[in-house]
């Protein structure tokens, strides 16, 4: 009955223009917000690559004489401390480089293949292929490799191509056995390997960290103070302008590509802010459209919830009206914007698979929903309890 | 401290209670205004004065419906002031019932529907007394017909079978009977007598002359 009085006043056409407005605002923003997770969804899952860095010291003319020492291209101790301070880093892993001597053969299509090599081991955690394949076990002795996946594809059409060797796939090659010849402080061994993977992350021939430590132990110069010339870096924002202003400052280069399609996906990120700030603005200009409408409907009706007032009706008992105006509204805004960003989602999806599948984010959707709107009619409501007190007195 | 009338309110005191329009001016001889009166449970009261002296107002201080007065209105010594929104929802309906001079129906609410708005309050009448009360004040064929079409002496018998659905120690009529003929002001005074003394209730009328006939001479005459 409350409702039959007080409906009488409401405008259709305000209601409708809120909800109208709202639903645009609303839906650009979860657009946007939805865009933006599926964009970050993408970089995480893609080989992990836009979140590392490799740094390293520019090799300057007096190295690469040979005349300077070998400390001077490596990283001190108050740089690495200094770098891990930085807002933009995660974590820091240092490259070990081996300190003996290493070559490796193999035999394939007939024909022996023997080169010198070296290693480089780092943390494990910062290696980008399963952990079960890279343990190494000294009592069986087969030494897992990462290899960078550039050197197969250097193989295979340059080196393969031309001397009319077979070409290899990534499962192939992980197949072939190697032996792989240890040598240094007194002691010679020969020892089976397999490459385990091949990384896009890392540009270097990897070992295991344990495998380093047991041959360092055997053939290594007895120098294992020395200071890394590699540093690899997860970063928490690989977008970060910081990140090249400090690369600068300190006259530390990084492994560039990775650092560019952070920069793309910043630059995605960007957009999407922007977007989305629009989204919010419209937004917020209908929450005033909202606020107005119910404050003029109550003004209208301010006799009339005087006179309920008057009989005993409790200002919550009056306002339970308005209460359910703004929740029915909302809510039918909340379901269509939801609904409009689930039906544009594939427009932006479909381009972006080629970079790699988007994890699903209805979920986060549907709370980013629920918690704006949540929020708007909870300032509506509040507003509106004013309202009806100030109409009641 | 915010205190609510729980059970029985016994008596509604004035003290030294003038209406802010009244303050400055020299008001003559009043039993209510600048004293201090006492409107006691089970007593009646006829309310006597001539327009403009501020008897609408004094219904409205008392229904807490208005507080621009100087001095303090006491519900069993609970001050009308220190009342919170529910405590006044609570006086209004168990503790006060009222027939505002204008009558303040909804126009576009059937006059059942006006009777039913404070009866779904209260839950206190039955369909079938609602219903009977239409009867017996000769309004029953416009039961289904919306408030803005009725007569004011139609309008003013649905607002007093309004004012009497709920329960009250109090029921305050300003000017109730100044649109019924002789045959409904006994009727209507007859109803709303019943009602009071079925709850040991108190009536408190004001009129300019043309007084509802109560069923009793146990009336006090009070001059405002």
């Amino acid at each position: 009955m409350i409702t039959k009085l007080l409906r009488k006043n409401v405008s259709r056409w305000q209601l409708a223009a809120y909800s109208a407005a709202c639903l645009v605002g609303l839906s650009i923003l979860l657009v946007s917000i939805s865009f933006y997770s599926d964009v970050r969804s993408i970089r995480n899952s893609d080989n992990g690559n836009a979140d590392f860095i490799v740094l390293s010291k520019p090799v300057n003319m007096i190295a690469a004489l040979g005349y300077g020492s070998p400390d001077a291209m490596s990283f001190t101790s108050d740089e690495i401390d200094d770098l891990r301070r930085q807002p933009w880093v995660k974590r820091v892993g240092e490259f070990t480089s081996a300190g003996f001597n290493i070559s490796a053969s193999v035999e394939f299509a007939g024909r022996g293949l023997s080169t010198a090599l070296f290693f480089e081991s780092l943390p494990d955690d910062f290696v980008d292929i399963d952990s079960a394949s890279w343990q190494f076990d000294p009592a069986i002795g087969e030494i897992p490799i990462l290899v960078p996946r550039d050197y197969l594809a250097l193989y295979n059409f340059g080196f393969a191509a031309s001397r009319g060797m077979p070409q290899l796939s990534e499962d192939i090659i992980k197949q072939v056995p190697l032996k792989i010849a240890l040598g240094g402080n007194g002691h010679y061994e020969i020892m089976p390997a397999r490459i385990a993977g091949l990384s896009s992350r890392l540009n270097t021939i990897a070992v295991p960290e344990n495998f380093m430590r047991w041959a360092s132990e055997r053939f290594g110069d007895n120098n294992p103070s020395r200071q890394p010339a590699r540093l690899i870096v997860e970063l928490a924002n690989p977008g970060d302008p910081a990140i090249k202003t400090w690369l600068d400052e300190n006259d530390i280069e990084s492994s560039a590509d990775s650092s560019t399609s952070g920069q793309t996906a910043y630059i995605a990120a960007l957009c999407a802010a922007v977007v989305g700030i629009i989204g919010a603005v419209i937004a917020a200009l209908a929450v005033m459209i909202l606020l107005l409408s119910i404050f003029l409907l109550i003004q209208k009706n301010s006799d009339k919830i005087r006179d309920l007032t008057l009989l005993g009706y409790s200002r919550s008992q009056v306002g339970k009206f308005y209460r359910n105006l703004i929740l029915i509204i909302n809510c039918i805004v909340t379901i269509g914007a939801i609904i409009i960003t689930l039906v544009l989602s594939p427009l932006w999806k479909a381009p972006l698979e080629s970079f790699g599948t988007p994890e699903s984010n209805i979920a986060s959707i549907l709370i980013w929903a629920t918690m704006i709107m949540g929020a708007v009619s909870l300032v509506a409501i509040l507003a509106c309890n004013k309202m009806i007190r100030k109409a009641s007195r | 401290m915010i205190k609510s009338v729980t059970d029985r309110l016994t008596n509604i005191r004035l003290d030294n209670v003038i209406p802010d329009v009244f303050s400055n001016e020299d008001i003559g001889y009043s039993q209510i205004w600048l004293s201090d009166f006492c409107f006691e449970r089970g007593r009646h009261y006829m309310i006597e004065a001539a327009s403009g002296s501020g008897k609408s107002s004094l219904c409205s201080f008392i229904y807490h419906n208005r507080s621009d007065y100087r001095g303090n209105i006491f519900y069993n010594d609970i001050n009308a002031r220190s009342l919170d929104a529910s405590a006044i929802s609570d006086l209004r309906c168990r503790h006060l019932a009222l027939l505002p001079q204008e009558l303040r129906l909804f126009g576009e609410l059937t006059a059942l529907d006006n009777v039913k708005l404070k009866n779904r309050l209260t839950g206190y009448l039955s369909d079938e007394k609602i219903k009977d009360m239409f009867d017996l004040l000769g309004i029953a064929d416009r039961i289904n017909h919306p408030a803005s079409m009725l007569s004011i002496g139609q309008m003013q018998r649905v607002a007093i079978i309004r004012a009497l659905c709920q329960p009250f120690d109090f029921i305050i009529l300003d000017e109730p009977v100044s649109h019924l003929d002789e045959t409904n002001n006994r009727i209507v005074g007859k109803l709303i007598y019943d009602a009071a003394m079925a709850q040991s209730a108190s009536i408190i009328i004001t009129s300019v002359g043309n007084r509802l006939a109560l069923p009793t001479d146990d009336v006090i005459n009070v001059r405002l």
